[in-house]
């Protein structure tokens, strides 16, 4: 027992300096650790993601590998050098996160969450918009909107978003100074008053379902007005957000009819969110062929995947590409998941699975998964 | 010591019959005839043994034998080749004086051609159809093209001296007419071909505005090169030259003024229907003139029209971010342009420049 311990820990010794970094917070790595792999803590971890937005290969692989490491790796370096560089009494920026499928947008996407954690942002994380416009499971519930003459609610996914917003953003929240500007009326008896906190808005959606997507548009409303006041700065990040751009969803209404994304009062509310008319923020979007159907997958350049409207709602945006790996990152990853004993065998495997893999990352893990 | 070398001798002149045997043994009459067959076809000549004189004769009742032996009584007078006798000076022109299909003793060079069996040459000029299947231009020797441009030479006008060059032809006469005259030898001196009538002209000579040039184009359709810039328009549906001629024109006039005329469904076209992509007119100038004004805390109530006509040169680096989308939608969707218009964002958002793995 005492020599398996000692052997566990020489390996890791002698091989942690190899690819990991000890630098957990985001803000503070730079170039030299690109490639390198960094722990987030299991708090931290179960709080941004909890409720979804990190892909479920790489949710069963953290519980192989008992940890949630993610690699510092270019593209999302080059965003946190841009934020830190941005001046924010300007129209908040967009960025446009795109690459191959497998090529690590969704993680990335998820390290930058990490950092806008660390740094005290309102998250605004929309994990993939594909489960509410493309996903259709058997308890999948639609309304038509009280509110919105014409337009379909999608309640229960309202109700888990705000669940997951408000774990995401428990430590502001509890702070209870964001104030929501003017009265809202649901219905004669249920009301949520001028200068309530916001938490009481999202508690109220959690709880009166039928409101969630009223109280999805209400609370942007108010997150706008809060970033324009300074009081809070925002971090806007949506997986997916070219699902709202493709022209149908798979959801049809009673009479059979198809439902396209305008009609849907989610994506009214996030399309809002998306317009860059408001200041102290950040949006991160990411484009992802898998958001929509097969006979749209032919590329995954951002414009081809967002049509002109999509094109033209967000420009100018920043466009970053998430590509495959580079020789270095390769090299870290093999050497981590023969850490980890996902990766066992000679040393020349490596350069077979560099090869069959052709350094997609998620192609490079399920090759290594049988060896 | 005699005795034993007597004995070998005897061996010796065994050993020498045997071999005699072996060298003369014949296996038979099929099998000769069998190999008589084979070399038939080839040029080689088998070599044929006489009779060998120790076999018993044979009786002959049908005279099988006598007719295979016949013998070809040849010519002894026979000429030699025409080509053989042609002396190295003669006028080639004097003995291929037109386009003729190829006759091996009218032309003294060694040519083969044809299927070439493993090991042998290809089959010579004599007797050989492909030789005489395939085109040949030994009437076009460059003396012989010489000579007759000499002769026609005293029928023709010396060249304009002021248009030395290109550009002055180009300039003096913008429009080009091509067609070809045919001369030979036939009972008839017309050719169908010689009706077919090309007229070349630049666009650019044309004096057309943007929207004419455009609808121009689409009338023309494949008939404009972009490279070139030339509009092309062929005519062979008359029987006459002249009447190709003048349909050509007439197409040219009609293409010209019809695309000058402006119908009333003109005024339709929508920004969807264009063909190329109008930064001006679409709504990423109004993105881009919005979030300008909103970065400077102006108002930003503007209009459609005084959107449109916003000069995107007052944005800082304003135009670079114009061509670079045009470029995006004209030029359709690639690594290549996305980088330049990456570039072009980062400098319009005053975003540091984007970083580059060492």
């Amino acid at each position: 027992m005492l020599s398996r311990n000692l052997r566990f820990l020489s390996r890791r010794y002698s091989q942690g300096v190899t690819f990991r970094t000890t630098e957990t917070s985001p803000s503070q790595q730079n170039e030299n650790q690109i490639g390198l792999f960094y722990t987030v803590n299991n708090d931290v971890c179960k709080q941004l993601f909890g409720h979804g937005g990190l892909p479920k290969s790489y949710m069963k692989q953290t519980k192989t590998f008992t940890e949630t490491s993610l690699m510092v790796r270019l593209p999302a370096l080059d965003i946190i050098n841009c934020i830190k560089a941005t001046d924010f009494d300007k129209p908040v920026i967009r960025y446009m996160l795109y690459g191959e499928i497998g090529a690590g947008k969704s993680l990335t996407l998820a390290h930058l969450l990490h950092y806008a954690y660390e740094d005290g942002y309102l998250i605004v994380h929309v994990p993939w918009v594909s489960e509410w416009l493309r996903r259709v499971p058997r308890h999948k519930e639609m309304s038509n909107s009280p509110t919105h003459e014409g337009l379909v609610d999608l309640p229960l996914d309202g109700a888990a978003w705000l669940l997951h917003f408000k774990m995401q953003n428990q430590v502001l929240l509890k702070k209870g100074n964001l104030k929501i500007s003017k009265e809202y009326v649901w219905s004669k008896r249920e009301q949520t008053p001028e200068g309530a906190p916001l938490a009481e808005l999202i508690e109220h959606g959690i709880t009166r379902v039928k409101y969630a997507c009223d109280v999805i548009d209400a609370l942007i409303s108010e997150i706008k007005i809060l970033s324009n006041s300074k009081q809070c700065k925002t971090f806007v990040a949506i997986d997916g957000f070219n699902t709202f751009f493709y022209p149908l969803t798979r959801l049809s209404t009673p009479t059979k009819k198809k439902v396209t994304p305008e009609e849907v009062t989610l994506t009214k509310s996030f399309m809002e969110l998306t317009k860059n008319d408001w200041v102290n923020g950040v949006i991160i979007l990411t484009a992802d062929q898998l958001g929509v159907s097969q006979d749209h997958q032919e590329s995954h350049l951002p414009k081809y995947l967002l049509y002109k409207k999509g094109f033209e709602h967000i420009d100018p945006f920043v466009p970053v590409e998430v590509g495959r790996y580079s020789e270095r990152e390769f090299m870290s990853c093999a050497s981590y998941y023969r850490d980890r004993l996902w990766l066992r065998g000679p040393r020349e495997t490596e350069g077979e699975l560099k090869l069959a893999s052709a350094c997609n990352p998620y192609k490079f893990m399920e090759l290594c998964a049988p060896l | 010591m005699y005795l034993i070398f007597c004995h070998k001798s005897v061996i010796l002149n065994k050993l020498i019959k045997m071999s005699l045997f072996i060298r003369n043994y014949k296996p038979g009459v099929a099998y000769n005839a069998q190999i008589l067959w084979r070399f038939n076809s080839t040029t080689a000549e088998t070599v044929k043994q006489g009779e060998d004189e120790e076999e018993f004769r044979v009786l002959d009742i049908l005279h099988k034998k006598g007719k295979l032996q016949k013998r070809v009584n040849r010519r002894a007078d026979i000429q030699p080749d025409r080509s053989e006798k042609m002396p190295t000076d003669q006028n080639w022109g004097n003995v291929w004086p037109g386009p003729r299909s190829f006759h091996p003793s009218s032309v003294p060079l060694p040519i083969r051609q044809g299927y070439v069996p493993k090991g042998q040459a290809p089959p010579g000029k004599k007797a050989n159809a492909e030789l005489m299947k395939i085109p040949n231009f030994l009437h076009l020797t460059p003396p012989v093209v010489k000579s007759q441009c000499e002769a026609l030479k005293k029928f023709c006008t010396s060249w304009p001296k002021l248009l030395n060059s290109e550009e002055a032809i180009e300039k003096n006469y913008p429009m080009e007419i091509i067609s070809s005259d045919y001369c030979h030898a036939s009972p008839t001196i017309r050719n169908p071909l010689a009706r077919i009538v090309t007229l070349r002209v630049k666009l650019s000579n044309l004096k057309l505005d943007s929207r004419a040039r455009d609808k121009f184009l689409r009338l023309v359709g494949d008939k404009y090169d972009e490279k070139t810039d030339l509009v092309t328009l062929t005519a062979d549906r008359c029987p006459v030259r002249k009447q190709n001629m003048d349909y050509v024109n007439y197409l040219l006039t009609a293409c010209y003024h019809e695309s000058w005329t402006v119908e009333d469904w003109e005024t339709d076209k929508c920004l969807e229907d264009m063909e190329y992509y109008d930064f001006d007119l679409n709504p990423s100038k109004k993105n881009l003139v919005n979030w300008y004004l909103m970065s400077n805390n102006e108002d930003n109530n503007l209009n459609d029209e005084q959107v449109k006509n916003f000069d995107v040169s007052k944005i800082p680096n304003g135009v670079e971010y114009k061509s670079a989308v045009s470029e995006l939608f004209n030029e359709g969707e690639s690594d290549l342009a996305l980088n330049k218009y990456d570039t072009s964002v980062r400098k319009l958002l005053g975003l540091p420049e984007k970083k580059i793995a060492n």
